[in-house]
């Protein structure tokens, strides 16, 4: 038996797949703050429907999967370790300058962002390479040693250690670290060229310093989870899910705990990308997750997970950049909690503030008053107030008419119900607005793709962001309300490493690209090793057209470039990538190769049918109520249990279909099915 | 409210159209972004792009540079329109003439008319991208001493056709070819704008086909009301006068020996919802290159307003209407006469022209206008060139090592690496290990300079110092490096920021100070030391939170005498805030 836990801002998403490969769905409250007290809630939920213990059933478990947001949430609210940085002499400002850029160019209310580490705490360590490996300042070792002892003075807790040109020439660096151990022993440390071997050193020093903050504390709180479920009787491996789509060992984090800042999001395209292929045999998805506050966005392209190195915690350019690998998840401030209200000059607006789960919609009836697009749905007879959650709590139809009829309909001298779906179909725009902006990125076109729905309300809305992206599928599948949870039950054991490796098709540098490449092989091999299980490489190279400053990522079918043929095709390659993504394609121009990226992926279950258990007492009685579409009004719909679809039929809309979890919304010019597996597929 | 939405589309309706419209624009920006070929395109995000109506109104230019938008593709669109009245689908026009609408030359762009399916000329797509270089006679794309602009050497296309049926019309890329440097660089830079031109051709069509055309058009027409009614209504929340404010460029070549004084007449009328600027009162055009186009002069007038009323008013020709600029035909800050150059038209005269409007609104009352933006162009974000010893092979390319110049506003201490007032910190800074694998330079040193903040309740940017020299051969470094006797001023009290400086350092070991504007030959073994304009203050220092002095101070980018001289702090051993020792310190200074 496995566990897969997310912990998500509202509610703890747990769940189990049994010995035969079946899987069960349980979802708890969050305890923010204590979130493994959340994760032990969920796991007691599931322990009671099986009429076991929790000792009982943590007992016959032997690996617990789980999505952490501890660690951003240290980096969010400031408490993560104090940490100290060492530079390179003359750039101490290296986090301060960032690498500039802005948004909103005239809103002069949001003051310049502060450096990761205060500049206090960053230090000139006297040397310099060059870019070929000149040594133009040799290493002050003395310097360094004092440096230290200023720092052990300071109280520093983890120290990061970033100098120019290290990806390349990482003697300094090293011996910095070998300084550490012997002047500061038992503080955790960072080298850069370790922890993010990019060549631009902004991106490298944010990522060293981050991690080296995130390396005490994430070696606390791991260590105090595997305690606890020792303690209630687990006696299996912990897991955790990684900023890309993979999961690593409780123990190999400490290592470098900024692999799992981005841990939950990554998860709902791994499992995007199985439902895609499940039911379709697509390679081409767009997977959204819906919560109460966040629509996150991701991509499967040709059966990949894009990834972006442009990672922020906080919002672009005013929070901080990351600057290490992560799956490509956009979010937005969009979600069932979005506030709909009319500017001065009588424009609507939905978001981006969020009534949350408290007061949370008006319909929730815990004081808020202001109109939600939850409430919209409420409205509009999407969500039925006596069966939210599976009944397990009951929402005011009343309170969501007022508020939205006081708010938004009276002011714009329209009915409540037209006021309802526009507030949907603009929280609906900007959800497509922000899939538009990701897809534009990577370069896949909608209508080629399947969107797949995610989160508790995405069945609300999820019809119509289909019918406006010109997504001729819409997914949703079976566990779609717990999506990241189950995508972590499928995700694989994944390490990557990085090199860097400078060289051109004009005059291609085989043999520096053969020793990195066995090196990267090397290390994933070392990875597979540890984990115990074989895996697969696949190597990517980051290259660019000469002089292009943003390098894209082009998966490498061959490691070989030792004849003129191997490096054409890698080029022909490179040009595909370059044109898909951006349209164009410049022959007349050499490609630089800027770096190169192993991964590896180890699986780490067997694969067993992975199918939700149905709902014994799913009602077979059809019935009806009223429901509003645009264009047609009130439409009397059928209302269907999903487990009481017939499989494998076509069906016409209107309809809704409820389970436990979630609502979906079929309007009428809409056709679905279920399929054999129990997924709900839908033609907008 | 009804009044502004009519009954025609309600504001739900609009709300989705908007963010339609922005999308498209957006998709324009990420493709030159991402596709651009040479640093000031793919780094310093020097490029904008537009969507027009048929008749050259602005609808949306979102996040674009300020100095380039929002006034000038109006211009263009209406020039290329007058010029090819008989436009197809599938054209396309070159266009960076400053007589014509242009910003300056440097800023090459694309024009099309998007058709129906009639062959009706429906919108306008532009994009404008700053090029490395743009076949001046001096490897720079800011010439300071251009006397006209025959000795600038750029060259000048007033919308002259470059694509026929989607395609090139080769005579044309021919001959940029032949008088471009790097011409392999600026194809790749065309291409990129092109494409960018066509991605939002295409995006509207696509819209289009979903809506019909009429429906835009309608949705234009009616977005402009909405964005008139929420500029009236910002308006109608300053005070009332009328303020003239002033802003002084630094001595440079072709220049007065006191330099040019910008004087800027602006007047607030609340209850009619207008604000007029006038700058008819400057210097007639000089011989030189600094004379503002009238996109420049309009625009930074514009900017100075925008930058000090609430910035959620949408920047389209909707809230331009409540925006009157009187212009003069000859003046430097003007309508330039042909052949006067306009080489760096978007940045220096051109801040002076945007700050004297801001810091002029922020003396008609507590909490409107800012401070003053700091100058530009240090030699850090100057234009060098050689040949790269490591291929031999020539290079042009705009460096952005380091900027800074955010001034304080009313609510909040300044973004620092904001670039100039023109470009509002889009610009992106190199980093140290790319700009030294593509140049043959080695960046010793970069920082922000302590003390130099513009001291205020709240703080203008501290100035940057970055020192750099060449590697393995000679270079040349174009900058005009303006705010050395005029450093950035603060407003209602605050204080100045820091103000620009350059010297070299030679292979002794000696500093020579360098001109504030010059093309200088660094050899191997020298270094150029260049420092950027800080930002002014908003606000006395002594009003200042004492925590944030005491948090400065302890970054080491506020000394210890300055917390107590300039802003009547007095710190603890520890480094915290003596609250009684402050309290009688600033009790004095009022």
């Amino acid at each position: 038996m496995r566990f897969a836990t997310d912990t998500g801002g509202t509610f703890t998403d747990l769940v189990v797949e049994d010995d035969d490969g079946s899987i069960t769905l349980h979802k708890a409250s969050t305890v923010p703050s204590d979130p493994v007290s959340g994760v032990l809630d969920a796991l007691t939920v599931a322990a009671t429907a099986r009429g076991l213990t929790l000792r009982d059933l943590l007992a016959r478990a032997d690996s617990f999967i789980h999505g952490t947001t501890h660690a951003i949430n240290a980096i969010i609210t400031g408490n993560a370790a104090r940490t100290g940085l060492i530079v390179t002499q003359g750039h101490r400002d290296i986090l301060l300058f960032r690498e500039g850029g802005r948004t909103e160019p005239f809103n002069h209310t949001v003051a310049y962002p502060k450096a990761y580490v205060a500049r206090a705490l960053t230090f000139e360590a006297p040397e310099r390479l060059l870019a070929d490996g000149t040594v133009q300042t040799p290493l002050d070792e003395a310097a360094v040693v004092e440096i230290l002892a200023r720092m052990r003075e300071q109280k520093v807790e983890a120290v990061a250690v970033a100098l120019l040109w290290s990806t390349l020439h990482p003697a300094h660096e090293l011996r910095i670290g070998e300084l550490i151990e012997r002047h500061l022993p038992g503080v955790p440390y960072s080298l850069s060229h370790k922890v993010n071997a990019t060549l631009r050193e902004f991106r490298r020093a944010s990522s060293a310093a981050i991690d080296a903050s995130l390396k005490p504390l994430m070696t606390r709180y791991l260590g105090s989870l595997s305690d606890r479920l020792a303690a209630e009787g687990f006696g299996g491996k912990v897991m955790v899910l990684t900023s890309a789509g993979g999961m690593v060992e409780a123990a190999e984090v400490a290592a470098a705990p900024i692999r799992i800042i981005n841990s939950g999001p990554s998860m709902a395209p791994v499992a995007g990308r199985h439902y895609a292929n499940r039911e379709g045999g697509w390679r081409t998805a767009i997977v959204a997750d819906t919560g109460g506050t966040t629509y996150d966005i991701s991509l499967v392209s040709d059966g990949r997970v894009p990834m972006t190195r442009d990672l922020w915690i906080g919002e672009p350019y005013r929070g901080h950049l990351a600057g290490y690998p992560s799956v490509d998840v956009k979010s937005v401030g969009a979600g069932g909690g979005s506030i709909a209200s009319l500017d001065a000059a009588g424009l609507l607006h939905v978001g981006p503030q969020s009534a949350g789960s408290t007061p949370g919609p008006a319909c929730y009836g815990r004081g808020g008053t202001l109109p939600t697009v939850t409430d919209a749905c409420m409205v509009l007879g999407y969500l039925d107030p006596d069966y939210f959650l599976g009944g397990a709590m009951t929402l005011d139809a009343d309170a969501s008419r007022t508020a939205i009829a006081e708010n938004v309909a009276d002011k714009l001298g329209m009915s409540v119900e037209d006021a309802a779906w526009s507030i949907l179909d603009l929280a609906t725009e900007n959800m497509v607005q922000a899939i538009q902006e990701l897809t534009v990125n990577q370069g896949i076109d909608p209508s080629d793709a399947v969107l797949i729905g995610g989160g508790g309300a995405a069945g609300l809305n999820s019809v119509f962001i289909a019918r406006r992206l010109g997504c001729k599928r819409l997914l949703i599948p079976e566990t779609g309300a717990a999506m990241s949870a189950a995508g972590a039950m499928i995700s694989d054991i994944t390490g990557e490493f990085a090199a860097t490796v400078h060289t051109t098709t004009a005059a291609f540098d085989n043999d520096r690209v053969a020793a990195a490449i066995d090196r990267l092989r090397r290390d994933a091999e070392q990875f597979a090793q540890r984990t115990g299980t074989p895996g697969e490489i696949e190597f990517i190279a980051e290259a660019r057209y000469e002089g292009q400053a943003w390098d894209i990522d082009v998966p490498l079918t061959s490691t070989n470039f030792a004849t003129q043929q191997d490096i054409q095709a890698f080029r022909h390659a490179f040009d595909a990538m370059h044109e898909q993504i951006f349209t164009i394609r410049d022959p007349g121009s050499a490609v630089e190769l800027i770096g190169l990226r192993a991964r590896i992926r180890c699986p780490a279950r067997a694969d067993g049918a992975f199918l939700l258990k149905e709902d014994p007492e799913a009602a077979t009685a059809m019935r009806k109520r009223p429901v509003y579409f645009a264009g047609e009004g009130w439409v009397d719909t059928q209302i269907l249990r999903w487990d009481a679809v017939p499989t494998d039929t076509d069906f016409a809309g209107p309809a809704l279909i409820e389970s436990p979890f979630t609502t979906v919304v079929v309007d009428p010019a809409a056709r679905f099915r279920r399929s054999a597996a129990g997924a709900l597929l839908i033609e907008a | 409210m009804e009044n502004a939405l009519g009954d025609r589309m309600n504001g739900a309706e609009m709300a989705v159209l908007r963010s339609r419209l922005d999308g498209i624009v957006r998709k324009m920006s990420n493709t030159l972004l991402r596709t651009g070929r040479s640093g000031v395109l793919n780094r310093a995000r020097d490029f904008s792009c537009c969507l027009l109506t048929r008749d050259g109104d602005l609808i949306s230019a979102a996040d674009s540079l300020p100095i380039h938008v929002l006034s000038g593709p109006d211009m263009m669109a209406r020039s290329v329109l007058q010029f090819h009245p008989d436009q197809r689908a599938g054209d396309a026009f070159l266009h960076n003439s400053p007589y014509h609408g242009c910003s300056h030359p440097a800023d090459l762009s694309v024009i099309a008319p998007v058709m129906d399916e009639h062959g009706n000329h429906r919108f306008t797509v532009l994009a404008k991208a700053h090029q490395a270089d743009i076949g001046n006679s001096q490897p720079t794309t800011y010439m300071a001493d251009a006397k006209d602009v025959y000795h600038e050497g750029a060259l000048i296309f007033p919308g002259v056709q470059v694509q026929r049926n989607w395609e090139d019309i080769d005579d044309i890329i021919r001959m940029c070819e032949m008088r471009i440097r790097v011409p392999h660089q600026w194809r790749g830079d065309y291409l990129a704008t092109v494409g960018a031109v066509r991605i939002g051709e295409k995006a509207l069509t696509g819209l289009a086909a979903e809506i019909g055309w009429d429906r835009i058009e309608s949705f234009a027409g009616q977005w402009f009301d909405y964005s008139e009614t929420l500029m009236a209504d910002a308006i109608a929340r300053l005070p009332a006068g009328s303020v003239t404010g002033t802003s002084t460029h630094d001595p440079f070549p072709g220049f007065p020996g006191e330099g040019i004084r910008i004087e800027a007449k602006v007047d607030v009328d609340p209850v009619a919802g207008r604000v007029a600027v006038d700058l008819t009162d400057n210097p007639d055009c000089l011989p030189c290159g600094m004379n503002l186009s009238e996109a420049c002069a309009r625009t930074a007038a514009m900017i100075g307003v925008f930058n000090s009323i609430d910035h959620k008013v949408p920047k389209n020709a909707g809230s331009f209407r409540r925006i009157d600029i009187a212009l003069r035909v000859g003046c430097i800050a003007g309508i330039p006469v042909h052949p006067f150059s306009c080489s760096a038209a978007t940045t220096n005269i051109a801040d002076r022209v945007a700050n004297s409007v801001q810091t002029g609104l922020a003396s008609l009352g507590e909490g409107i206008g800012m401070a003053e933006v700091g100058s530009v162009i240090a030699p850090s974000a100057g234009v060098i060139s050689g040949v790269d010893p490591r291929t031999g092979q020539p290079f042009v390319n705009q460096i952005f090592l380091a900027m800074s110049g955010g001034a304080a506003s009313p609510s909040s201490d300044a973004w620092w690496t904001i670039g100039h007032v023109g470009n509002a910190g889009l610009c992106c800074i190199d980093g140290v290990e790319m700009a030294e694998l593509l140049q043959p330079i080695v960046v010793h040193s970069r920082a922000f300079l302590p003390d130099t903040e513009g001291a205020g309740t709240t703080n203008g940017a501290p100035s940057t110092i970055v020192e750099f020299g060449p590697l393995g051969a000679d270079i040349d470094i174009g900058y005009l490096s303006d705010g050395h006797c005029n450093p950035p001023v603060g407003v209602r009290g605050g204080g100045s920021g820091g103000g620009a400086d350059q010297y070299l350092i030679g292979r002794d070991g000696v500093s020579t100070p360098l001109d504030a504007c010059a093309q200088v030959t660094i050899r191997e073994g020298e270094r150029i030391v260049a420092i950027s304009c800080g930002g002014g203050g908003y606000g006395p220092a002594k009003a200042r939170g004492a925590d944030q002095v005491a948090e400065d101070v302890a970054g080491g980018l506020v000394s210890v005498a300055r917390a107590l001289d300039v802003y009547g702090v007095a710190l603890a051993d520890d480094g915290s805030v003596a609250a009684t020792e402050t309290a009688k310190l600033r009790e004095a200074m009022a």
